[in-house]
């Protein structure tokens, strides 16, 4: 899978569908809650731990501030200054390991949650009702299974440290500063304004123009990805001066945003310079007073001095990842957005223990469209073979899409067998093994059966061109397969699962080329004792099909076995003879 | 963004910028107009090393500034606690008020020179790096996707990420020369301050630090390895996931939901797997550094104590030592977590672009200008095609002629990659007015003979961008979207076809891969199989139109149906015996 860490983004915006919900704070918190079930007692010591490691962390500046003040009063010796220089290294080892078990133990309980989520996310997105995801278009469930699960993985080295260590830093540093005088600790408060002006600033400005960013990245992406799936069209019309342009012109585009990006890290980066040297100026003022007061010592402002560059380092830390953490969350509401659709049984389509189908006044609308189906009324026997015909818009493929259950109709019932299969005429190898491309839709099933059903359904001789036969990899980065012998393939996978009802609306191969032959006849194998709907994108599919059914702008129009209708001198019979004209 | 504001003083950078500091000038942004990038070199006998050098100096005038800048800022870093402690000694310890506004000047001109050139600093660095990147891109545009001499096998999806990520992480290396090398100075500064204070303080971090940093890199590089590892595991279960979604209906369609949900699973623990590992081995490194800058600091400061009771140093020139050995910690730190990464990083990248670039070289020569022979504008076209049983055939296309061609379909696809690469030596040659194609230049070529391929694919755009591809007159356009059968769904040219033109289908997307072929006024067009996802009735009106809209022009039409062939002038039918290629092995 070479190329599977360049997929762009893609809003579900952009092919103007409504999209998979979104999960509200509230939902998002609650589910982060369910999902740490079993986690809880751990973290809460990984807390503990975290607080103590600070904390021991900090020895290090009293231990110094100690040792100026022995100096001053020459009450020093070598055995302090011995005792001193161990204590710092110590406390610094043990600060450095504790912050480092911190670290470790909540990074994986953060991955094994993430763990948990993903697969709930893709579990649940697969058995949705179809029509549900349909009507929010894949687009939005890739890029949600994809780039968010990214997102929040690669949050973790930066949000897990503020969440663990840093925030306890803060808090234990400013707590350390206000028990050695509780005016530097107030010093400190003074300067925070600066700092909320900074961050509001940020959060006002940040996310839009690194959103502006990640957008003109993902286009340029969507253009390098065109021009190589397209190369031979490129090299063969001469376009290879032209998308060179468009592609260039897409990576300014994104150096201009990222300059921009930069620029603003740049400017708040400035923020906290201010901030900084108010902060440092602050102790200096503080310090110069209360040493005036003989309310602190010199060794206590030098104490008060290192405390506040190490805290500022944290406080600058915080601030740099807020905008990664927002991006995460947001990610992580999209991600529990789809775990948490809801589905009743209503949602789900009705079916039948017989296998047979019935449509009982039918009608069927995308969205607001004009409809594409119209009182449509059908009864298939058990075992029945019926074709579909029509030119191309007459509603063939939503009327098969109907009786699967991957449209729900707007009026009217439909009645199917449970176990349906269907081949669409949507061809896509999975990356992995032929062998994984197989057992799909029969994980039982040997390489026996395999060897069969690619033999019923003529595929046989596919194995003959795979370097490592039913080991070969294909799909993404694979060996790559033509048109029809994927949808030989397909059709193999068909003849392996156990349907009663089969829906065929495959439309690979044109009329007389001499993979149709095939095609026709690897159908016949998978349709054998079946109760199956062809729609005939060749009429020599529907001529051997038991009845045939003729639609035209969404309603069934001529119905008969092809003797009758050719007969009757239809519509049917004109396309016929059409069609024996081009053979 | 703000950008549609009209008034002068809007925010028009969208910098969030207040009232009184938005009217002043943003230096540094990148001009609208794309920059001219000019192709690194990427010949025979250059390693990566080298290839990452040429790479790293050809921005000096951006990246050398940028580095003076950022000396200054890094040493004004590590000047601050230096500033502070002799604040502390002179005015705190002291009393005296005039001392103690005069540090407090010093602090805050101090800052006001450290962020000015940390600004400029990285604004130039950003720049330097976005230049890198853009003239990178553009060396694999020209090199590897958009070679005018291309060969007729696709680079494979690889050169996506080669052309998004690696050239960002080689990029990325243009820093190396920028901030560890005012790091450095920053830490050269540390220690001849330290010098002065006591020299044997100085020498304990000339040398100490050099070796903190080697350990603690030591340690850094294992764990971006490790990284690096997880990171790709990490894309392979993303990958997967895709991979399912772009099968959904598929899956749907054979009721497989459970076992894809199960064969995601145990991707996705494999992920964790790693995931875990890798924290632990973060963790290694938190815990080695830790040790490593902790009992370096805690040693140092141990002995400036032990000078300063001894009497070596004043309390001042304690504090000063301690704050300066304070800041030393995160420029060491730095140089091994980020710089060190970083160098593997690039280094990495640059062998991968390298490669990329390599494997798909292409001769660029011209043929010689006295062997260069004229061909028509309109040539008369020959393809011979090799047999094993006879003599082989030739497909002569007269000027103006429409010449069907039926073959199975691997010979087919031999002569189609013959004609969309004329230098490839796959046994079909290709002839335009007699002279062989492989003797004209790639671009006198491609200015006769346009192919469209079998696989139609679109660019992401509105159906005229994808149609009129060719800048053409817009009666053409028009008759070409007619002639293919595009009337029923081509209304409005002016609507976007989605990412790949997926939201059209197979046979909609199949139309307007012809209607774009039709368009291109190509003076010889070769047309592979355009019909196959068109019902009957469609492609018989499609027959019927291509001879008008191709009329004056040649056209070798490679197809298996009969509605088709049935409209050309005449049909060559070829053998299905053509030898075997003898491609050079790769």
């Amino acid at each position: 899978m070479s190329g599977t860490s360049a997929v762009p983004e893609t809003a579900a915006s952009d092919a103007g569908l409504p999209g998979l919900p979104v999960a509200s704070g509230r939902e998002t918190v609650r589910e982060v809650w369910r999902l740490s079930h079993g986690y809880r007692l751990r973290l809460a010591a990984t807390g503990a731990l975290g607080i103590v490691s600070t904390g021991v962390d900090l020895i290090v500046p009293g231990a110094i501030g100690f040792l100026v003040d022995r100096v001053q009063a020459g009450t020093a010796d070598l055995a302090t200054v011995l005792t001193v220089t161990v204590v710092m290294a110590l406390s610094a080892v043990l600060g450095a390991a504790g912050t480092a078990l911190t670290i470790v133990l909540a990074t994986r309980v953060y991955h094994s949650i993430l763990a948990a989520l993903r697969e709930q996310l893709v579990g649940h997105a697969m058995t949705l009702p179809q029509h549900l995801v349909e009507r929010a278009g894949t687009g939005d469930l890739i890029s949600r299974s994809s780039d968010d699960v990214t997102a929040v993985a690669d949050a973790a080295p930066a949000v897990i440290p503020v969440l663990t260590v840093t925030a306890f830093t803060i808090v234990v540093s400013l707590g350390g500063l206000a028990a050695l005088e509780w005016p530097y600790a107030a010093a400190f408060a003074v300067v925070l304004p600066v700092y909320v002006l900074a961050v509001r600033w940020y959060l006002r400005t940040g996310p839009g123009v690194y959103r502006a960013e990640r957008t003109a990245m993902s286009a340029r992406a969507q253009q390098i990805l065109e021009s190589q799936r397209g190369y031979a069209t490129v090299l063969g019309f001469g376009l290879t001066e032209q998308r060179h342009r468009a592609v260039m012109t897409d990576s300014w585009r994104v150096a201009g945003q990222s300059l921009r990006a930069r620029t603003v890290l740049s400017m708040l980066n400035a923020r906290l310079n201010l901030g900084e040297c108010l902060s440092l100026a602050a102790v200096l003022v503080v310090g110069f007073v209360l040493i005036d007061h003989n309310a602190s010592t010199v060794g206590g402002a030098t104490t008060a001095m290192l405390l506040v560059l190490r805290l500022l380092g944290p406080v600058n830390q915080l601030l740099l990842v807020i905008d990664t953490l927002q991006s995460a969350l947001a990610s992580l509401s999209r991600m529990i957005g789809v775990v948490t659709i809801p589905f009743s049984s209503s949602d789900v389509p009705s079916q039948a223990a017989s296998t047979a189908v019935q449509l009982d006044e039918v009608s069927f609308r995308y969205g607001e469209g004009p409809r594409v189906l119209d009182d449509i009324t059908l009864d298939i026997p058990s075992g029945q073979r019926v074709a579909v015909v029509g030119v191309s818009g007459a509603g063939k493929t939503t009327l098969a899409g109907v009786v699967t259950g991957t449209h729900l109709p707007e009026a009217g019932k439909v009645t199917r067998p449970s176990r349906t299969a269907m081949i669409t005429q949507e061809v896509h190898v999975f990356a992995g093994t032929l062998r994984d491309n197989l057992t799909l839709a029969a994980p039982g099933a040997t390489d026996r059966d395999l060897h069969a059903a690619l033999e019923a359904t003529g595929a046989a001789s596919i194995l003959d061109v795979l370097p490592d036969r039913l080991d070969t990899l294909l799909g993404v980065g694979g060996h790559p397969l033509t048109d029809a012998q994927a949808q030989q393939l397909a059709l193999a996978r068909l003849l392996l699962t156990d349907a009663d009802l089969v829906i065929l609306d495959e439309a690979t191969a044109d009329a007389g080329s001499t993979y149709a032959g095939q095609l026709d006849r690897a159908a016949d194998a998978v349709l054998a004792g079946r109760t199956a709907v062809v729609v005939a994108h060749r009429l020599s599919q529907a001529a051997t099909c038991d009845r045939i059914m003729v639609m035209a702008h969404g309603r069934i129009i001529e119905t008969g076995t092809h003797g009758e209708l050719v007969d009757a001198g239809g519509v049917y019979a004109g396309l016929w003879t059409a069609w024996e004209a081009a053979q | 963004m703000r950008n549609s504001s009209r008034f002068s003083g809007a925010d028009t950078a969208g910098l969030g910028r207040g009232p009184l500091t938005r009217r002043l000038p943003v230096l540094l942004l990148a001009p609208a107009e794309p920059l001219d990038a000019r192709p690194f070199g990427s010949g025979p006998g250059i390693t990566p090393g080298r290839f990452l050098l040429r790479v790293i100096f050809s921005v000096r005038r951006v990246s050398v500034p940028a580095m003076l800048l950022a000396i200054v800022w890094q040493v004004g870093e590590s000047a601050v606690p230096v500033v502070m402690g002799l604040a502390i000694d002179r005015a705190l310890a002291t009393g005296d008020e005039g001392q103690l506004v005069l540090w407090l000047g010093v602090l805050v001109a101090l800052y006001v020179a450290l962020t000015s050139t940390a600004r400029l600093s990285l604004r130039l660095t950003a720049y330097a790096v976005q230049v890198l990147q853009h003239r990178l891109r553009g060396t694999l545009s020209t090199g590897v996707l958009h070679s005018v001499g291309g060969t007729a096998r696709a680079p494979d999806g690889s050169v996506v990420s080669v052309m998004t990520n690696d050239v960002a992480r080689l990029s990325n290396a243009v820093i190396l020369m920028i901030i560890p090398v005012s790091r450095i100075t920053a830490i050269g500064f540390i220690a001849a301050s330290l010098l002065a204070t006591h020299w044997l303080l100085g020498l304990v971090v000339l040398f100490g630090a050099p070796v903190a940093v080697w350990s603690m890199g030591v340690l850094s590089e294992r764990l971006s390895r490790d990284t690096r590892e997880y990171q790709e595991l990490l894309a392979s279960t993303v990958g997967q996931a895709t991979d399912l979604v772009a099968g959904y209906r598929v899956i749907k369609g054979v009721r497989a939901e459970a076992e894809a949900t199960s064969r995601y699973r145990q991707a996705s623990q494999e992920t964790l797997v790693g995931a875990r590992r890798n924290a632990g081995l973060l963790g290694r490194f938190l815990v080695g550094s830790g040790v490593v800058s902790g009992t370096f600091v805690a040693a140092v400061m141990g002995l400036a104590g032990w000078f300063a009771v001894d009497g070596q140093l004043s309390i001042g020139e304690l504090i000063t030592a301690v704050g300066l050995t304070q800041a030393l910690l995160p420029q060491i730190q730095a140089i091994a977590s980020t710089s060190i990464p970083n160098l593997a990083g690039a280094r990495a990248s640059s062998a991968r672009v390298l490669d990329v670039l390599r494997d798909n070289a292409t001769s660029t020569a011209e043929p010689d200008d006295a062997t260069r022979r004229e061909v028509t504008a309109l040539p008369e076209l020959d393809v011979v095609v090799p047999s094993i049983s006879g003599p082989g055939v030739t497909i002569r296309v007269e000027p103006g002629e429409l010449v069907g061609v039926r073959a199975d379909d691997r010979t087919a696809a031999r002569v189609v990659e013959a004609l969309l690469d004329p230098r490839a030596e796959g046994g079909v040659e290709a002839r335009l007015d007699g002279i062989a194609a492989r003797e004209l230049s790639p671009v006198e070529y491609r200015s006769r003979v346009t192919v469209a391929p079998h696989r139609a694919t679109l660019f992401s755009g509105t159906l005229r961008d994808n149609v009129a591809v060719i800048a053409g007159a817009p009666e053409r356009v028009d008759a070409a979207v007619r002639a293919a059968a595009c009337d029923d769904f081509a209304a409005d040219l002016d609507v976007p076809v989605g990412e790949g033109g997926n939201r059209l289908s197979g046979g909609q997307r199949q139309r307007v891969a012809l209607a774009r072929a039709l368009a291109s006024d190509a003076p010889v067009l070769v047309l592979h199989d355009p019909t196959t996802a068109v019902d009957s009735v469609t492609e018989h009106t499609i027959a019927s139109r291509l001879r008008g809209v191709r009329a004056g022009r040649s056209t070798l039409l490679i197809a298996s149906t009969p509605a088709l062939l049935a409209a050309c002038d005449r049909v060559v039918e070829l053998p299905d015996d053509v030898p075997a290629p003898s491609r050079t092995a790769r």
